[in-house]
This record gives C-alpha cells, structure tokens and sequence, in this order.
C-alpha cells in the first residue's frame, strides 16, 4: 500500500522520498507579540516534532495553536524563534507542507478535480499527470463520483475530504489541520475520524492537527500537545501508546481514551478558568 | 408550476391593460388636459412617429368654436377613424429612434469601456496598496455622490459641447462607482483563498491570476452591474442637456420638452428605461447570477 501510495503521489513537485525519514518540525524559541497588547500572544514555545508523528495541539481560544500552525505553513511569521523544516528554516509557504483548512477554502470557481490539481498546476505538472494524481487521490477519499463537481454542490463533510485530497497530491513532507472537523456534525466527524485513521496508517506523514475538542485528539493523535493561553504557551505534551487504525469501541482503548482525556479535560477546564479570570480584565483576543 | 406562471402573467398584463383602458377613458370621456399629462395613445402615437410612421390615435387638436376660432387643445374627437389614415413619412432604420438609438448606445459602448479600464485599474490599485486607497478613497467616495449632470457645465467650459464633453461626463458618472464598487468588494472577499493559493503555491502574477482575478468576479460582476447602470443615467443625462449634430436618446426627450409634445417626453423616457432594462436582464444580472451560483452564493 505505502508503494502505491509512493506511485500515486510521487509525480508532485517533491522529489519521492523515503517516508518517514521527512517531516520533522522544530519551533524554537518562538513568541508573538501583537502591537497594543500589554502581554504576549505567545511566549517562548519550544517542540520538536518527529517525521510520521500525528500530534494534535489541544488548547482553549487564544493560546495561539492556530498562529502556530500558520507559522509551519509560512503564512504568518513568529516575532521571535524560528521554525524549521528538516533542518530548513521556514521562511514562506512551500509545497513540502499542504493545509486543510476549518472553512475547507476550496476554490468555488473550480470543480472538485481542479481543485485537487491546483497545486500540481502551480508547481507546472503536466496536465495528463495531474488528473491521473487527482482521480488517485479522489479515489483515496470515496469521491470518484463527485470529480466534476463544484464545491458548492458538496456536503461539508465532503468539502473536508477535497480539501484533504488536495493536500495529499502535494506529497507533502508534513500535512497541517487547523480544526478541519469543527465545522461538520458529530456522525460526519466520527466517519472522518476513521478515515484520517486508514490515510494515517496508509501514508505515515507528519500531521499537525489544531483542535479543541479533547476528544478528538485522544482519537487521533501520537502525541497531544496542551497549550495555555495568556500568554500561550506550551503547557503538557502526552504520548498515547495506541495502535493506528483505532478502534474506538474497543474495551482498552475506551478505557486508555478516558484516562488521558479526563487528564487533559481537567488541564484545560482549569486553563480556561484561569484565562476566562484573566481575560476579563486584560482583553480577550481570538488568534 | 410553469402555468401557474403563466396565470400570473396573464393576470398582470390583464391589469395593466385594464389601467392603461381607464388611463385612455379619462381622456376620451372626462376631456382631461392631454397637453399636461398624456394619454396612452399619444405615447403611442409619438413613438411610431418618431420610427416614421404617422398614426392619429390619440393626436391632439385644435377644437375649433362655431365662429372658427381654436379654444382647446384636446384629443382628436373623431377617434379612432379619422384622418389620413397610417402615413409612412420614412423608413423605418432611417427614422429618429433608431438612430438615436444607434447612437447613444455606441457612445454608451464608448464612455462604459473607458470607465471600466479606469475604474478596475484604480480600484485594484485602492485594494492592493494602501497608500492609493488613502489618497484616491475619500476623494472617489466624495465624486460618487455628485450627481452625474453636475459634470456637465465642466464638460462645456473644459472640453466644450462636442461629443468629447458627453464622453466625459459619462465617464465620470460611472467610473468612480466601478472603482469604488470593486474595491469594497474585493475587501469582502474571503481572505481563506489568499491563504489557500500561497500555501498550495501560487506565487507572483500566477497568485493574481489563478486566485485573486477568479476570487474577486463576485466583486468584479456588481461592480459591472452597477457602473453600467451609472453610464448609462449619466449619458442620458449629458444628452439632454448637450446639443450635438448626432441626436441621442436623450435629444429626443430636450426635442419633445422643446416642441412641448408631452407625449415624445413619456415616450422616449420608456424608451430608456426599456433599454437600460434590457442591458440588465438580459447582460449584467445573468452575468452576476451566473458568478454567484458558481460561487454557492444565493441559490
């Protein structure tokens, strides 16, 4: 399967590399300062993340985790620190890291395979090659039928798995996830939870996935980072020991979810009503 | 569904007939003064003549008193059979509307063309460099407002009372909306698409290109729509006030005040709004319509 998946996506504008030997992020040192405001937005997080991890940022609004997430795609800039990519400092987006963003920002004037070609087409991959890589990745994601489509004839949950598609093409060395399930109902989230799963196992990319529910990060994640707003910073890195594709249901996963989760959940119910306190007379902001 | 339509339809023509029956009775029955305000048929019979056809449906006269003196003017009391009968005085291309037709419309081509190369250029340029929204926005918000006709003695004094003048305050009527227009609503659109097209790497003029040019033809379809409809009030009002050798639309309506045919004034005001009508329905709103569905916005 990983050769197929080598095939499939190895006509990207990344050279085919050995899986799992790409995609290690390191943020050093980095703080963020908003002009006007008496305290930082962010200070001093530090994180070395390995190649084929799935972490999963966790924190309440306002420690930063979306900003930081921007930094590792290169469209926001840390006041201080840097952030690299195996060993590269990160300076602008590149097409060793693909994004599915909350609001899926898709392309509206292009149909569900054009959309998926995008960056191929920006990166100069000939034509032919492009649809071969989109009906692969289309198919990666049980949407064949939809391929000339327009997104706006699309459910979320389906947008969601476009725009999932449309990172995969990319080969990326490391795939970011800013809250790409908020949006979607509880049955439709759950039915990607178990898709991100089989792609994880599939693929074994770095992913860097932003959320706020603690739930889905005990569902997902290698690794659950807890962030602490006010000034946001890096507040409990956890390490879950289960197996990859879980099965949610099963008696000592439950049982391991529910530990690490009623950990978590007490870590950010206590930040949150830390930082509601402080917020109230410092200003709230949303990032 | 499609004769409920139908039913509709018919029902709303059946009124306005109705209406315009009434409208006509007025005249015939009551003798209302058809010099201030006209009847249907005046309208009627100003506009075939104006396409080089004589009618006397609703012409009025000159009721002449038994000792031969004219007292009123009034409706042709002999109506419907009277006169000579229909008269062909032209041709029908070579009469006054549809030359003045021809006319305003070619300079409407003209002055619209000019104001949308403007207005996009600036209005790009007042949304991507903050520097040109400060110096040019205040003072294109300000323009805006003046009504179009108030160009028109500059336009005289400046360029003098050739077609350059009309050109330009046709020009100016409408491009301040378009540049306005486009910026406002390229400031409306998502900045998720930005974000998208750098990530998945659209650089340099490909980024504007491939993502903000197609991002922004929301934008840029109202911005069209709007600035057509500005064009065309601001040519139709330099033309009634400007006297030039090729007669517009707008002539004919100074022509009608002129010659006090209220029935060519309402004519040739339902002339242009047939034909600012037909420019949108038939070319702007299907162009908006077509961008927003292929964007999901409104149905």
């Amino acid at each position: 399967m990983i050769q197929f998946l080598k095939k499939t996506f190895g006509g990207g504008p990344q050279a085919p590399s050995t899986l799992g030997s790409r995609g290690k992020v390191e943020i050093k040192g980095v703080c963020r300062q908003y002009p006007g405001a008496d305290k930082p937005a962010m200070s001093d997080v530090n994180l070395t993340i390995e190649p084929g991890e799935f972490v999963v940022i966790v924190g309440p609004s306002g420690c930063g985790k979306s900003t930081l997430l921007s930094m590792v795609a290169g469209l926001a800039k840390p006041d201080q620190g840097q952030v690299y990519l195996d060993g590269k400092l990160i300076t602008s987006p590149g097409p060793d890291r693909a994004m599915v963003f909350q609001e899926h920002g898709l392309f509206p004037w292009l149909t569900v395979s054009q959309n998926i070609e995008f960056g191929l087409k920006m990166a100069g991959v000939p034509p032919d090659e492009r649809r071969e890589a989109s009906r692969k990745a289309l198919d990666l994601v049980h949407l064949s039928a939809h391929a000339d489509k327009f997104i706006h004839q699309l459910s979320g949950g389906m947008k969601q798995r476009v725009a999932i598609a449309r990172c995969l093409v990319m080969d990326p060395a490391v795939l970011l996830m800013d809250e790409p399930f908020a949006a979607l109902d509880a049955q439709t989230r759950t039915m990607l939870h178990e898709q991100m799963q089989e792609l994880y196992v599939e693929m074994k990319k770095t992913v860097i996935f932003v959320t706020h529910s603690v739930a889905e990060a005990v569902r997902l994640a290698d690794r659950i980072i807890v962030m602490h707003a006010n000034p946001g910073r890096v507040r409990r890195d956890f390490r879950l020991n289960l197996p990859h594709p879980r099965d949610f249901d099963a008696s000592d996963v439950a049982y391991y979810m529910k530990t690490v989760r009623k950990e978590i959940d007490d870590e950010v119910n206590a930040q949150a009503g830390a930082s509601r306190r402080v917020s109230e007379g410092a200003g709230n902001y949303e990032i | 569904m499609k004769s409920e339509k139908l039913k509709r339809g018919l029902l709303v023509a059946l009124v306005w007939l109705l209406i315009l029956g009434l409208w006509e009775c007025a005249y015939r029955v009551f003798e209302w003064r058809c010099y201030v305000f006209p009847a249907p048929s005046h309208v009627f019979d100003s506009l075939v003549n104006l396409l080089g056809v004589k009618t006397w449906f609703g012409d009025p006269v000159w009721a002449v008193d038994a000792a031969g003196h004219s007292v009123a003017f009034q409706m042709n009391p002999k109506w419907p059979l009277h006169g000579q009968g229909l008269q062909v005085t032209g041709s029908l291309w070579n009469s006054q509307l549809p030359a003045a037709v021809g006319t305003s419309v070619l300079r409407l081509l003209l002055g619209f063309s000019i104001s949308v190369v403007l207005g996009l250029f600036i209005g790009l340029a007042m949304f991507r460099f903050k520097f040109v929204d400060a110096l040019l926005g205040p003072v294109f918000l300000g323009l805006q407002t003046l009504p179009s006709v108030c160009w028109v003695p500059l336009a005289v004094l400046a360029l003098g009372i050739n077609e350059t003048g009309i050109l330009f305050v046709t020009v100016m009527g409408s491009f301040f909306s378009i540049a306005i227009t486009l910026r406002d609503g390229l400031r409306l659109t998502p900045t998720i698409y930005r974000s998208a097209g750098l990530v998945f790497g659209a650089h340099g003029i490909k980024f504007y290109t491939q993502v903000m040019l197609p991002a922004g033809l929301p934008a840029l379809a109202s911005s069209l729509r709007s600035g057509f409809s500005f064009a065309w009030r601001s040519l139709m009002g330099g033309e009634l006030i400007f006297v030039l050798k090729q007669e517009g639309v707008g002539h004919l309506l100074a022509v009608g005040r002129e010659f006090g045919d209220v029935g060519q004034v309402v004519g040739v005001m339902f002339i242009m709004v047939l034909i600012g009508m037909a420019a949108d329905r038939f070319i702007f709103a299907p162009l908006e319509k077509k961008v927003q569905h292929r964007f999901g916005l409104g149905g």
